[in-house]
């Protein structure tokens, strides 16, 4: 992990809400934090907690309802967030590199792969024909193509879907970026294609020294990615932690739970499987207090009434009026 | 076979033929396909939960539909020994995706009568309505819940219905196709919990299929592992993780990955799964194992029995219970 003085992509605040009929629902509340230069920072949590909108918010692809209606962006010192939707269109793929789940419906189906690449190169870096196209060449042969030359021609359609979200990585990583969020690259994958895939990340992480957001609801994808991680409950941040803290001495109640409630065997090799009561409120249905409370075995009064604020400790955060003892594991 | 056995699978195959042409039909051509499920045997005990696991293609959602009747094998056959009554056990099914398996235009009182009154397991209204009560809360939902639509609820709730559908039809043999896998890990662990106290205390005889390994670790008492339609090892839940037999297993454990973070490295199995339809010869498994050798490639392994009752098919008898057991040129890439 590099410490630099300043960080990549600071997020401060960051609120997000739907307009659902007149009345606005936040789906993102008040969600801060930063990402290094050359870190991964994981982004982790249940469908409905908001990982997805908070990648989409960085680089303003949010759909209609949905609305940022606050909070700051900043990435290496530009404000994203008053930047024209010009200016943004030449970040998005330039400067920050975005993969998405699914690679059946993140190409273009009737354009080759060649082009797709070329397209992209061309749009933000001023190369010459010959030079965008050994430039695509080779980007297919670093995320382990097998034959780029014959590859170059093939439409999406005849690719797997490992080979297809190799593709979607080498679009995301062609135009050098200093920031990729990549939102659940490996969940439409099996198992096996899966391992291939965070290798491929993590390899060409290392190799350019980009840093990354990596949204994924796996915590064994967490485990084995990320550098510092975010747990997101409910449209709030409720702990940043580096990731051994997290997984060893976990200060949230929420991160401990979602721990536990993962299938997952033991070091001594039994299975041991707790669940969390309930289920995560609904946009516009969270409770007062902190989003957690009803779910929570140590909430008390203050927890119903106030919404705790992220308390910061020497490299980690977190929103608890009753964390966890750092000893409890 | 023996009294305990419950349903017995054997050398099940099932072939998805492509359309044939007239012409074809006419010159009654033998047709290509896509051999889904191909030389199953299989045995479930009554009373035992057997886990299927395998990736996405290799037959183990065919091989459900196979067991439930929903289509019939090409070859083989499937048969439930008759039990102490001589009736065939009745059997139902939980689907993956709860949000497409409920009628959304029916209460959730008529979904779940509906197995009552097809099979005619309680007569009157008053009745039905008290079973429908009774089961809600045997899932952990309210008997209030009954008057409700499907879209009131949230996905681990409608799974939640699901299961008290399947058991409104009194089943005695129970289907479950990743029931689990679209839901969060906080509701899938409710889920889970829920299923395993109620094979516990109904004495359900399962099959429980799904792609997460450590899901069946916890649920099934034993497990087939299944690759391109065959079943390459069979084991008990226990045996099957402390001493795998066949290469594919060890590696299927190694892939998916775990919750240590002291040890970030990461198992990926060699190549990509090969077309379905296009099955490689020989071993099925011999262009991603990294102990093919040229036997292998020419030769369909026999299937081996364990001395601890299980099944594998290999044509070696390898030591895989350390995962270190693998030359490291075997995990690069080579897609």
């Amino acid at each position: 992990m590099i410490n630099a003085t300043a960080p990549l992509l600071d997020v401060r605040d960051l609120t997000v809400t739907i307009n659902r009929d007149g009345r606005l629902v936040t789906a993102l509340d008040k969600v801060s934090f930063f990402v290094n230069p050359g870190e991964v920072l994981g982004i982790v949590g249940e469908s409905g907690a908001g990982k997805s909108i908070t990648g989409a918010a960085i680089i303003d692809l949010l759909v209609p309802p949905l609305k940022r209606t606050g909070g700051t962006i900043t990435l290496a010192g530009t404000r994203l967030d008053q930047l024209s939707p010009k200016a943004m269109r030449s970040v998005r793929g330039g400067r920050i590199g975005f993969v998405f789940q699914d690679p059946m419906t993140s190409l273009n189906p009737v354009i080759t792969i060649g082009q797709q690449l070329c397209d992209t190169i061309q749009a933000h870096l001023k190369l010459g024909g010959s030079q965008t196209r050994k430039r695509a060449l080779d980007w297919l042969d670093r995320v382990g193509l097998p034959n780029p030359d014959v590859q170059f021609k093939r439409f999406p359609h005849q690719l797997s879907g490992g080979m297809r979200q190799r593709v979607v990585i080498a679009l995301a990583l062609c135009a050098d970026p200093v920031l990729v969020i990549a939102d659940e690259p490996t969940t439409a994958l099996d198992v096996s294609v899966q391992a291939h895939i965070l290798e491929l990340l993590r390899d060409l992480h290392r190799e350019s020294n980009v840093s990354m957001m990596l949204i994924t609801h796996d915590l064994g994808v967490i485990a084995k990615m990320a550098d510092r991680v975010a747990v997101l409950y409910a449209g709030r941040v409720a702990e940043i932690s580096p990731v051994g803290e997290l997984f060893n001495t976990p200060k949230h109640p929420y991160t401990r739970g979602l721990i536990r409630a993962t299938p997952m065997p033991s070091a001594t090799g039994e299975m041991r499987l707790d669940q969390i009561p309930g289920a995560m409120p609904g946009l516009g249905a969270v409770p007062p207090g902190c989003a957690f409370n009803p779910r929570c075995f140590r909430a008390q009064g203050d927890c119903r009434a106030t919404i705790p604020p992220l308390y910061h400790e020497k490299s980690s955060a977190f929103s608890c009026f009753h964390p966890l003892e750092r000893v409890t594991a | 076979m023996s009294a305990s056995d419950f349903l017995i699978l054997n050398h099940v195959s099932k072939v998805y033929r492509r359309n044939q042409s007239l012409l074809e039909r006419l010159k009654k051509s033998e047709s290509g396909g896509t051999k889904a499920v191909s030389d199953v045997s299989l045995t479930v005990r009554y009373g035992e939960t057997m886990g299927l696991v395998g990736e996405s293609g290799c037959g183990k959602s065919t091989l459900a539909r196979l067991v439930s009747g929903l289509m019939a094998p090409t070859s083989g056959e499937i048969s439930f020994p008759p039990n102490a009554s001589g009736n065939k056990p009745r059997l139902q099914m939980i689907f993956q995706d709860p949000y497409s398996s409920l009628n959304g235009r029916w209460t959730i009182e008529d979904i779940i009568a509906e197995p009552i009154r097809v099979h005619k397991l309680r007569n009157g209204r008053a009745a039905i309505r008290a079973r429908v009560d009774e089961l809600l809360v045997q899932v952990g939902l309210s008997a209030a819940d009954a008057e409700k639509y499907p879209q009131e609820f949230s996905g681990g709730q409608r799974q939640r219905i699901c299961i008290a559908r399947a058991l409104a039809g009194e089943p005695e043999f129970l289907i479950l196709d990743e029931p689990t896998s679209a839901l969060d890990v906080s509701v899938q662990a409710q889920i889970l919990n829920l299923l395993r106290d109620l094979q516990k205390n109904l004495h359900l005889t399962s099959l429980f299929i799904t792609h997460n390994l450590s899901v069946v670790r916890i649920m099934a008492d034993r497990i087939g592992v299944m690759y391109l339609g065959e079943l390459v090892e069979e084991a008990t839940s226990e045996e099957l993780f402390r001493k795998p037999r066949h290469p594919y297993t060890r590696l299927l454990i190694d892939a998916a990955p775990d919750m240590d973070t002291s040890d970030r490295s990461l198992h990926p199995i060699a190549g990509e799964l090969p077309n379905p339809a296009f099955p490689p010869s020989g071993c099925r498994f011999h262009t991603r194992c990294p102990f093919a050798q040229d036997i292998c490639r020419n030769t369909v392994p026999p299937q081996k029995a364990t001395e601890t009752d299980g099944m594998f098919r290999c044509h070696f008898d390898l030591d895989l219970s350390n995962a270190s057991v693998f030359p490291p040129a075997a995990q690069v890439k080579t897609a």
